[in-house]
């Protein structure tokens, strides 16, 4: 239906009366508070507008008025499935303004624990993906050995979803005795488990038959709408804020070995066996960004060894968290991290001699991402909107703040 | 078993016992619906718990959890019952019983054991697959009349699938009928009598197929995993039940598996020898030992073994559909379209051809291949069993002229 | 359920004729219902139930094969594409039917040629029959059976052919009528079994209409899918504030 040469024409096949239907907020697979207003034909949507707004809780104006490290666990809750990777975004923009530097067992642990959180981030988005099309089994099996990594994180800190573990100046306390080796036999166990996953989802052939050439981005519009993460990964753009990003950011993957997954000259890295791609599949459409979630999980499995042997070896101490009332200099201080979903971006603005930051601002990855929603949905049919909203894989908690 | 009441009651009272017999058929088929629905809501918590790594209910009613739809009944039953202002009263009260009711109804003319069935019709097949297709006019009048915009989309979705689906399944069900010569479904499950070789299954590789290809429509029409697109969660909030809740969206719970255990009951009869056993006991008895043959609690006996037969390979059949609905994701609308069109259509009509040449060219089937067998009795089916009734019945006649004369 | 609902001679109650009474009653009703209602999906409701009772009558009567084709193509088809069509075309969610003075007209001009069409058409039929097809099948069987007794008690030998007709007697007593259906389905390829000589003009069966009701079908179906295909530009985008109702 969206095959004509001139956009602005629809032809029907049978001509229906057009529908306006509200999808959203309350709807199962919105993923959270987002709504979609549709205009549709029968089941053909000619447009679909997103609205926002309804989890917004100023936690932009609430970072200037606390201390960044009183702000820690407001942080968590913007990507509230990855709340390390927020923690970690935040506090690394506040050593930045303070420039504070790290000893090196700090950098480890925050691989370790950044990985893994974007391990159980990635692991929901799959589930969460499967059920957006209708199967509800992968997603208990993405729970089980979510429930794992939350059980490793609780260790650490004592909290299953909103941490607070990273803050500025270190993290809050040292990795738990033992703790190295349960993660190491998690690890062990949750590899094996990986090709069911693509048994259940990836290569299922009604799988495929849903997401491949579904809602496909071309690169250079990725680029013209700002996504990053996966979405943008999955067009076919090479681009990792872990290896393009910030010094301050990249250091810390400093030793580490990885592939940033992406399709080069039509195809993926071969460092692992990994399931082939079908035919059917375009690069960027809903299959490739899922895709690419997958074989980021196996990346991050490999950082996490590698963190783990690095942090056997590590010298010196966990870091020393900044103080409540530690004075900021004057100055401005923006950084983007590389979250599960994306380049999430903060940044602080200080008038100098005042623990409390004059302006706190968030660059949230699935804000971008979730723009295209409208240009992909153009024509599409209803079954189609979970399909590629899901791909996005997006998290209202970060998008409204 | 309506003359077997009628005798009870003094001449000019007969209509008591008829009227009996009506309640007696009408009770059990409610029976067969309630407690399929029961048993298999609860085999469905169960088999989809294993599938997905976990238990599923374990503690209602003691082990197993098997009081579980027990619980969930009662739990809808207590519940508001909610209709949205917009909803039109009278067909939105009515909807959940129009479906029910078509569910019931196609079970009239579904046997159970041989003869064991309350409206027998030379047109059974044909009449059920008549019937079945009401249930979707439930549906549409519940997406209809529920005001709101999703349950519309359900409705015309179940209406589009059903109507489609209505064509490969009858060529399905034509290609049985057209090997037994019959539309009566007692009949066409009489002819597969004897070892499980007679099944029509195995008759010749194109039913084999064919049976695949009814098993997908069938999955369709009873509107299941992967084609539940009337009330796909994820794009519709729940399709035509949206806006319904409490002992009105379990009515049409109770249809939606109805019609599960219907049409698997139908695959049994069509293609897997209905009640027949894979062994044929039960007639080899009757035939070497003459008195068996004649006692009414031998027959009545092999008659409720081949109902537990027939249940069971219904079941069978229920959950599979179970274990399709738990692993895969759910088709879109367009394609399950052209899963009906393009695949159904054409792979059932290719069958049917094949079954026809197959059985003009007469190329052996598998049952010739056993000589033990008496291939002659299904393929000429109920005809033959009535020349057989009647040599028996003349034999009958001229040992009893004999006896006469030497008396 | 037939058997069960046969005439039961002189019973306090005859099912039978109370069952017809019953279901004659919510066919007339029903079809006033139709009339009568102005919401359209009411009336598609009420038009299902008519045609239901209208394929129950035929039940009834002994009809199957075309009261379970009543079901399929009446109620299970046309009635759901209705239904269908005007869901997909509706305005908003209850359509309500007016019908002007004219329609009125119109309607019972039309409506009245065909009850006198039926009226004649009632009165035309020589006789009404009983049509219990099973206890008639096996009243028939039983005298074949005696018949066949004294034949065999008189001393003569059992033809062939007097074999074959029990085997087919005892066929239509176990299976009810399963030649009618089958006479339906070769009178539609053109053979009318009901006709001695088929020769004769006017007793070839009914393969012509069968074959012109096919192609007009398909002439519909192309004309309607013709004209129901349209081009039509894009509405402006939705501004943000759109409220949805």
């Amino acid at each position: 239906m969206s095959g004509s040469p001139d956009s602005e024409i629809i032809e029907l096949d049978v001509r229906t009366d057009e529908m306006l239907v509200n999808m959203g907020p309350q709807h199962p697979s919105t993923h959270g508070v987002l709504r979609l207003v549709l205009r549709t034909d029968g089941e053909v949507v000619s447009e679909a507008v997103p609205h926002i707004g309804y989890l917004h809780r100023c936690a932009e104006k609430i970072g200037e008025n606390l201390t960044p490290r009183q702000f820690v666990p407001y942080t968590d809750r913007m990507d509230y499935l990855a709340g390390m990777n927020m923690n970690l975004g935040w506090s690394l923009a506040v050593e930045k303004l303070l420039t504070y530097d790290l000893p090196d067992k700090v950098r480890h642990t925050r691989v370790i624990i950044a990985e893994l959180n974007r391990i159980a981030s990635h692991l929901v988005g799959m589930g969460t993906y499967g059920l957006d099309l209708g199967t509800f089994s992968p997603f208990l099996y993405a729970f089980r050995e979510r429930e794992k990594i939350l059980d490793l994180l609780e260790a650490c800190c004592g909290a299953r979803l909103t941490y607070s573990y990273i803050t500025p100046g270190g993290v809050t306390a040292d990795l738990p005795p033992g703790w190295v080796e349960q993660c190491s036999a998690f690890l062990d166990q949750f590899e094996p488990q990986i090709p069911d996953y693509h048994a259940l989802l990836t290569t299922n052939a009604i799988f495929i038959k849903r997401t491949a050439g579904i809602g496909i981005m071309a690169p250079e519009m990725a680029i013209a709408y700002g996504c990053s993460g996966p979405v943008l990964r999955g067009s076919g753009v090479d681009y990792d804020l872990r290896r393009n990003g910030h010094p301050r950011y990249t250091s810390l993957y400093d030793g580490y070995t990885f592939e940033v997954i992406v399709q080069r000259d039509g195809s993926y890295p071969k460092d692992q066996v990994y399931p082939a791609v079908p035919t059917e599949a375009v690069l960027g459409d809903c299959w490739h960004r899922f895709y690419v979630r997958m074989l980021e999980v196996v990346q991050a499995i490999k950082l996490i060894r590698q963190g783990l042997a690095f942090y056997q070896q590590a010298t010196g101490d966990w870091g020393t968290p900044i103080k409540l009332n530690t004075k900021l200099p004057k100055g401005e201080a923006y950084l983007e991290t590389e979250c599960p979903r994306g380049q999430m971006g903060f940044y602080v603005v200080s008038d100098g001699n005042t623990p409390i930051p004059r302006r706190v601002r968030a660059r949230s990855s699935c804000f971008c991402n979730l723009s295209v929603v409208e240009e992909l949905c153009r024509g599409c049919l209803i079954a189609d909107i979970p399909a590629i909203v899901g791909s996005l894989d997006i998290v209202m908690g970060e998008i409204d703040r | 078993m309506a003359e077997y009441f009628a005798a009870w009651f003094p001449a000019g009272w007969e209509f008591l016992g008829y009227t009996l017999a009506a309640l007696l058929q009408a009770i059990l088929l409610v029976h067969v619906i309630a407690l399929g629905a029961f048993v298999f809501i609860w085999a469905e918590r169960k088999v989809s718990g294993r599938i997905q790594d976990r238990l599923g209910p374990t503690r209602t009613g003691g082990a197993f959890g098997w009081l579980q739809s027990l619980a969930d009944g009662i739990k809808l039953l207590s519940k508001e019952d909610l209709m949205p202002k917009d909803a039109d009263p009278l067909l939105f009260r009515l909807a959940p019983y129009v479906a029910f009711a078509a569910g019931f109804a196609a079970f009239m003319a579904l046997p159970f054991a041989s003869g064991w069935v309350a409206l027998h019709l030379n047109v059974g097949l044909f009449f059920l697959i008549a019937v079945l297709g009401l249930e979707v006019f439930g549906v549409i009048l519940a997406g209809y009349s529920s005001g709101s915009k999703w349950a519309l989309f359900g409705a015309m979705r179940q209406a589009a699938q059903v109507v489609s689906y209505e064509v490969p399944l009858g060529i399905c069900v034509v290609i049985p009928l057209m090997i037994c010569g019959t539309m009566d479904l007692v009949a066409i499950g009489d002819q597969q009598r004897g070892l499980f070789t007679n099944w029509l299954i195995f008759h010749d590789p194109f039913i084999f197929l064919v049976f695949w290809v009814y098993f997908t429509c069938a999955v369709a029409s009873v509107n299941r995993a992967p084609f539940d697109l009337a009330e796909a969660e994820s794009e519709l909030v729940a399709g035509f039940l949206t806006e319904y809740s409490g002992i009105r969206w379990s009515l049409f719970f109770m249809a939606e598996y109805g019609s599960m255990i219907l049409v698997s009951a139908l695959a049994a009869i069509l293609f897997f020898g209905g009640w027949n056993g894979p062994l044929p006991i039960f007639s080899a008895l009757m035939d070497n030992f003459s008195y068996l043959a004649e006692c009414w609690w031998f027959s009545t006996l092999a008659n409720l073994l081949g109902v537990v037969n027939l249940l069971l390979k219904a079941s069978i059949g229920v959950i599979a559909m179970m274990w399709v609905r738990w692993t895969f994701p759910r088709l879109r609308v367009d394609q399950v379209i052209t899963m009906c069109l393009k695949y159904c259509v054409p792979i059932a009509a290719v069958c049917f051809l094949g079954v026809m040449v197959w059985t003009a060219l007469g190329v052996p089937f598998m049952n010739d291949l056993l000589p033990s067998q008496n291939r002659a009795l299904v393929r000429e089916g109920w005809v033959h069993e009535s020349d057989q009734r009647a040599v028996e019945f003349l034999q009958r006649l001229e040992r009893n002229s004999d006896q006469g004369g030497v008396e | 359920m037939i058997v069960l609902l046969a005439d039961t001679g002189g019973a306090a109650i005859n099912w039978h004729t109370v069952m017809f009474y019953v279901v004659a009653l919510a066919a007339c009703g029903f079809a006033a219902m139709v009339a009568v209602s102005s919401n359209i999906v009411r009336m598609a409701f009420a038009l299902i139930v008519c045609l239901s009772a209208v394929s129950g009558l035929l039940f009834l009567a002994g009809a199957h094969f075309v009261a379970a084709m009543q079901l399929m193509v009446y109620v299970g088809g046309t009635v759901v594409l209705l239904v269908f069509g005007v869901m997909l075309t509706a305005q908003k969610a209850f359509v309500s039917m007016k019908t002007t003075a004219g329609d009125w007209i119109l309607g019972l001009v039309v409506g009245g040629t065909l009850l006198a069409i039926l009226g004649q058409l009632i009165f035309a039929v020589p006789e009404w029959r009983h049509s219990d097809y099973q206890a008639r099948a096996e009243a028939e069987l039983a005298a074949y059976e005696e018949q066949l007794k004294s034949h065999i008690a008189s001393g003569q030998d059992v033809t062939e052919a007097q074999r074959r007709r029990l085997a087919d007697l005892i066929t239509l007593a176990r299976q009810g009528h399963p030649e009618e259906t089958a006479q339906i389905g070769l009178a539609l390829v053109g053979v009318r079994a009901d006709r001695p000589s088929p020769e004769v003009a006017g007793y070839s069966g009914y393969l012509l209409p069968f074959e012109i009701v096919s192609v007009h079908l398909l002439v519909v179906l192309v004309g309607a899918a013709y004209l129901a295909r349209a081009k039509r530009r894009r509405k402006p985008l939705l501004s943000s504030g759109v409220s949805t109702p």
